[in-house]
C-alpha cells in the first residue's frame, strides 16, 4: 500500500527480535527441509464490538509456509503515529485480539495491521479502518421467557426478554431495537415480528392444541444485527373455552334445523309419497265390476257394462222390458210413502247390480219395490232430485221432467202398487226409472178413499205431471218456488195395502185445488167433494182419459175431454182443471201455473173409468198404445 | 477482494437507495425556525418532545450523511482508496474540538457539556456543506442524488441548530447563545489541488461529517435518558 514508513519500521524491529529467536531455534531443529517460505498473508476477517466499549477483531492466517508463525496486529489510532500492539491476544481466542475498555475510543478511526512471521520472512496483511461506532454487533438477548396468556377465552403468547448484559441501555449509550420470530412446531417458515424497543410482545395468531418455537435478536440502533437467541419452545394448551359457546350454538341450531326438516318431512309425507311415487292409476270403467271379475265371474261383470238399450242376448225376454205398470212417487209422510232417495241411493248400494247409470231406479223393481213400499219412510221433503220414469217405448208412461235439475224436495222412491188384479201384468222390471221428487208436497188427493182424503194434507206422493207441450218451465208457486209436477201417480201406495183389500174402481181425479202449502188436491170426479176453499165452480167435469198421442216418443198426451159446464175463464182459486182447453194452466203449483200452449196436456191420467181398473191410477198401457200407435 | 467489495458496494447502494424512497418527503420539507421573542407569540412545546425531535433530526442527518458518503465513495473513490478514510494529511476538521470521545469521558459530562458540545458540532459543519455542495458541482458527472442530499443536509443542519439552541434555553435556562463556534481557520481550502486529492479531501468531509451526525445523535440520546431517567 501506500504509507507504511513509520508502522513498517516499527513492526521490523519488533519482529526482528522475533527472528532472531526462531534462528536459534532452527539451529536445533534437523534441516533437510526445503519447502520453507515466508508466511501466507492473514487477513482480517472482522472487527466486532457488543457494547461500544470494547471491540475484537479476528484474523484469518495464510499459508504458514511450512514453519511456525507468529501473528501480530497492530493497530494506529486516528492518525497519530503511535504504534500500539494489540494487548490481548488470548481473551478472544485464537487469532483475535480483544481491545478492553480503556483501549478503545469511540469515534476514532483504528488501523489495524496483523502481521504473520516465520523464520524465512514476514507478511503483512492489508490494514482496515476500524470506527468502533460503526462495528457495534450486540450479543443475543438474553432471558426468553414465553407464557400463554387468555384474553376473553382466546389465548395468546406473552413473549418477554433482556437485553445483553452488557449493553448499557440505561444510559441510552446503546439503543437497542428487537426482532421476534416464531413459528409452530413441524412448519418451515418463521413468522416475523418487530416489537421495536420493546422487551415484551404478544403474539395472538396462534392455535390451541399446538407447540410453537421463538427465536429472539436485537440491533443497536446503527450497527449489526445479533445472533438469534436460542429457540424457546412452548406449548400451547388445548383451549376450547373461547370456542366451546360456538359449539355449543352450532349444535343447538343444527339440531333445530333439523327438527324443523323432519316436521315438515312428516307433514308432507303423503304429498312426498305422491310425489316420489305417484299412484298408478287403475283402470276405471263405470258400471264395472271388478269384484264379479276376481271372482271368475266374467259375464256378470261385463254384463253390468251393457247398456240397457242393446237387448242382452240370452235370458231376458223381450216383455221384460215392458213396464207394465207406472210407478208412483209419494212423498211426505206416509206410511206408504215411496222410499226417498235415500233409501234408493242405499238400495241401490246394497244391490250391485244397480246402478243410477243405467236408469234402472229399481233393479228387480217390482219385489224390492214392494218391499220398499212397506216400509214406513218418512217424508224427506229435502231432497228432489227427478228422475223420469222412462217406460219403454213398448209401453208405459214415461215421466218427462221438465227440468232435469235435482231440485230439493222430496225424492221419493215410486211404489209400485201391489195389486191383486190379475190384470196387473208381470213387470219383471223396469227398465229406466228415474226419480220425480216433487218440489214440493203435493197433496195426494185422497181421491181413491176417503181415508186416503184425510190424510191429504200429509199426502204429498200424489203427482200429477204435466208436462207442457211447450216445455217450458212453468212458473212457481212462490210458495213452492220450484217446478211442481203433478205426478198423476196416484196415491198408489198409500192405497196399495188397502187396495190389497178393498179394490176400489178408480174414478178420475182432478185437481182440485192447491193449497198454499203447494199441495195440490185433488179429488175424484164424481165426488163433490170440496176442499176448505171450496170452490163453486167446481162441478167440472173433465175427461182425461183420452189419449190423444205420444208425444217424442216418451210423452203421453191425453186430451181432456172437456164437458166443461162452465166455460170461460173460471178461475178459482182453488185452480181446476175445468178451465177450458184453451187455458193453459199447469196446476201443479198452486194458482200460478200457466201454461202457454194449447190444451194439450199430459197427464198421467188416472184411469178411464171404462178401462178395466189395472191399478189406481195407472193407464193401462196397452190401450194406450193402441192408440198411439 | 476487488468483486467483494464491488458486490458489498453494490449492496450499500441499494441500501442508500432504500432510503433515499424511505426518505424523499423529507427533502422537500422546508422548515422556517419561528422567530420567538416572547413566548406568549410562538406555539411552546414541551422540553421532552422537542428533545425528542432533535433526536429525529440526527438521525435523520446520519442516515442521509451516510448515504451520501457512500454515494460519493462509489462514484469517485478509487477502489484502493477506499478504505483509508483518514489520510495523515485529512483529519477531520472537528479533531481539535475539544469533545470527550470515549464513553467514560462522556459519561462523566454534564448536560451542560453535552449540549454545548452538540452546538459546536453543528456549527462548526454548517460552512463545510455549503463547500461541498459548491465542490460537488466542479465534478463532471456528479449524480443528482448527491447534490440534492448535500443541499438537504446543509438545510437540515441548521434547522438542528435551531432546535439545540432552544433546548439550551429551556433545558438550561440560559441565555440566547449568539456566538459562533465555527473558527475560519479550520476550513482551509486549497482549489489547486488535483483530482484526486480533491476527491480525497471530500471524501474525508464526507466521512467526517458521517461521524460528527453519529457523535450529535448519540449525545443527545445520552442526554435524553439522563432527562428522563430511565432508558431501559
Amino acid at each position: 500500500m501506500l504509507i507504511r514508513g513509520p508502522v513498517e519500521t516499527r513492526i521490523k524491529a519488533v519482529t526482528m527480535m522475533k527472528e532472531i529467536i526462531l534462528l536459534f531455534l532452527l539451529f536445533y531443529m534437523a534441516c533437510g527441509n526445503t519447502s520453507f517460505g515466508p508466511p501466507g498473508k492473514p487477513t482480517l476477517t472482522n472487527c466486532r464490538s457488543p457494547e461500544k466499549e470494547t471491540f475484537t477483531c479476528w484474523w484469518k492466517p495464510g499459508s504458514d509456509g511450512g514453519l511456525p508463525t507468529i501473528y501480530a496486529l497492530f493497530y494506529l489510532k486516528d492518525n497519530s503515529d503511535t504504534l500500539y500492539e494489540c494487548p490481548d491476544y488470548h481473551t478472544a481466542g485464537k487469532n483475535s485480539c480483544f481491545f478492553n475498555k480503556n483501549e478503545t475510543s469511540v469515534w476514532v478511526n483504528y488501523n489495524i495491521t496483523v502481521v504473520a512471521t516465520n523464520q524465512i520472512g514476514r507478511t503483512f496483511s492489508d490494514p482496515v479502518d476500524v470506527d468502533v461506532a460503526y462495528i457495534v454487533q450486540p450479543h443475543t438477548p438474553e432471558n426468553v421467557t414465553v407464557n400463554v396468556m387468555e384474553n376473553k377465552g382466546w389465548p395468546f403468547l406473552r413473549v418477554s426478554w433482556e437485553s445483553p448484559h452488557k449493553a448499557d441501555i440505561r444510559s441510552g449509550w446503546i439503543t437497542l431495537v428487537y426482532e421476534l420470530r416464531s413459528r409452530m412446531e413441524g412448519e418451515v417458515e418463521w413468522e416475523e415480528h418487530f416489537p421495536g424497543q420493546q422487551k415484551t410482545f404478544n403474539i395472538f395468531s396462534i392455535r390451541s392444541g399446538s407447540s410453537y418455537l421463538l427465536q429472539v435478536r436485537c440491533k443497536p440502533d446503527h450497527g449489526f444485527w445479533s445472533e438469534w437467541s436460542s429457540t424457546t419452545k412452548i406449548k400451547v394448551p388445548e383451549y376450547f373455552f373461547g370456542e366451546r359457546y360456538l359449539w355449543i350454538l352450532i349444535a343447538v341450531f343444527s339440531s333445530l334445523v333439523f327438527l324443523i326438516l323432519a316436521w315438515i318431512l312428516y307433514m308432507n309425507s303423503r304429498s312426498l309419497k305422491n310425489c316420489i311415487l305417484p299412484p298408478v292409476p287403475g283402470p276405471k270403467i263405470k258400471g264395472f265390476d271388478h269384484q264379479s271379475l276376481k271372482n271368475g265371474s266374467h259375464k256378470d261383470s261385463f254384463n253390468s257394462l251393457m247398456i240397457p238399450e242393446i237387448p242382452p242376448n240370452s235370458s231376458s225376454n223381450y216383455e221384460d222390458l215392458l213396464v207394465e205398470y207406472l210407478e208412483v212417487f209419494i212423498s211426505g209422510d206416509q206410511e206408504l210413502s215411496m222410499e226417498e232417495g235415500k233409501d234408493m241411493q242405499d238400495f241401490k248400494s246394497e244391490s250391485s247390480t244397480c246402478d243410477s247409470d243405467s236408469g234402472r231406479g229399481s233393479c228387480d223393481s217390482q219385489t224390492l219395490l214392494t218391499d220398499k213400499c212397506k216400509e214406513v219412510n218418512k217424508d224427506e221433503l229435502n231432497k228432489n232430485c227427478k228422475e223420469t220414469l222412462e217406460i219403454s217405448h213398448r209401453g208405459g208412461l214415461i215421466y218427462e221432467d221438465s227440468t232435469d235439475t235435482c231440485n230439493e224436495r222430496v225424492k221419493t222412491w215410486p211404489c209400485l202398487p201391489q195389486y191383486a188384479s190379475s190384470h196387473v201384468p208381470q213387470m219383471s222390471s223396469l227398465k229406466m226409472v228415474k226419480q220425480h221428487c216433487l218440489s214440493d208436497t203435493l197433496l195426494a188427493h185422497g181421491s181413491l178413499s176417503s181415508n186416503a182424503h184425510k190424510h191429504n194434507e200429509s199426502f204429498t206422493s200424489t203427482y200429477w205431471d204435466f208436462s207442457l207441450s211447450n216445455k217450458q218451465p212453468s212458473q212457481i208457486h212462490p210458495q213452492t218456488s220450484k217446478h211442481l209436477q203433478a205426478h198423476s201417480d196416484i196415491n198408489i201406495c198409500k192405497l196399495t195395502n188397502e187396495i190389497h183389500t178393498t179394490f176400489k174402481p178408480i174414478q178420475y181425479v182432478e185437481v182440485q185445488t192447491v193449497n198454499e202449502e203447494g199441495m195440490v188436491l185433488l179429488q175424484p170426479v164424481e165426488s163433490v167433494q170440496s176442499q176448505a176453499e171450496g170452490c163453486p165452480h167446481a162441478h167440472h167435469r173433465e175427461d182425461y182419459s183420452k189419449v190423444k198421442g205420444v208425444r217424442n216418443g216418451n210423452t203421453l198426451l191425453l186430451e181432456r175431454g172437456v164437458t166443461v159446464t162452465e166455460g170461460g175463464m173460471d178461475w178459482c182459486v182453488c185452480d181446476k182443471m175445468e178451465t177450458s182447453s184453451n187455458k193453459e194452466r199447469d196446476y201443479m203449483s198452486a194458482n200460478t201455473l200457466k201454461h202457454q200452449d194449447a190444451s194439450m196436456k199430459t197427464f198421467t191420467m188416472p184411469f178411464q173409468e171404462q178401462k178395466p181398473p189395472t191399478a189406481n191410477g195407472y193407464v193401462d198401457t196397452a190401450m194406450m198404445f193402441s192408440v198411439s200407435m | 477482494i476487488w468483486v467483494n467489495t464491488s458486490v458489498q458496494a453494490g449492496v450499500k447502494s441499494r441500501t442508500v437507495g432504500r432510503w433515499v424512497v424511505l426518505l424523499w418527503p423529507l427533502l422537500l420539507i422546508k422548515c422556517v425556525p419561528l422567530d420567538c421573542q416572547d413566548e406568549q407569540s410562538c406555539p411552546s412545546i414541551s422540553q421532552e418532545k422537542l428533545l425528542d425531535r432533535v433526536i429525529q433530526h440526527a438521525e435523520l442527518i446520519y442516515r442521509v450523511s451516510e448515504d451520501s458518503c457512500t454515494l460519493f465513495e462509489e462514484m469517485f473513490v478509487p477502489f484502493p482508496l477506499r478504505l483509508q478514510s483518514n489520510q495523515a494529511g485529512y483529519a477531520c476538521i472537528t479533531k481539535a474540538l475539544p469533545i470527550p470521545s470515549s464513553r467514560s469521558e462522556i459519561q462523566q459530562i454534564s448536560d451542560q457539556y453535552l449540549l454545548h458540545s452538540v452546538l459546536m458540532l453543528v456549527r462548526s459543519w454548517i460552512e463545510p456543506l455549503v463547500y461541498l455542495q459548491t465542490t460537488l458541482e466542479r465534478y463532471d458527472n456528479a449524480p443528482d442524488l448527491l447534490l440534492n442530499k448535500t443541499k438537504w443536509l446543509s438545510e437540515k443542519l441548521l434547522s438542528l441548530e435551531q432546535g439545540v439552541l432552544v433546548l439550551i434555553t429551556k433545558m438550561l435556562n440560559e441565555g440566547m447563545v449568539s456566538t459562533s463556534y465555527s473558527d475560519p481557520s479550520l476550513v482551509q481550502y486549497d482549489m489547486q489541488l488535483d483530482m484526486l486529492e480533491s476527491i480525497m479531501r471530500d471524501y474525508t468531509l464526507f466521512n467526517c461529517f458521517k461521524k460528527d451526525a453519529h457523535k450529535m445523535e448519540a449525545f443527545l440520546k445520552l442526554l435524553k435518558c439522563r432527562q428522563t431517567n430511565n432508558c431501559a
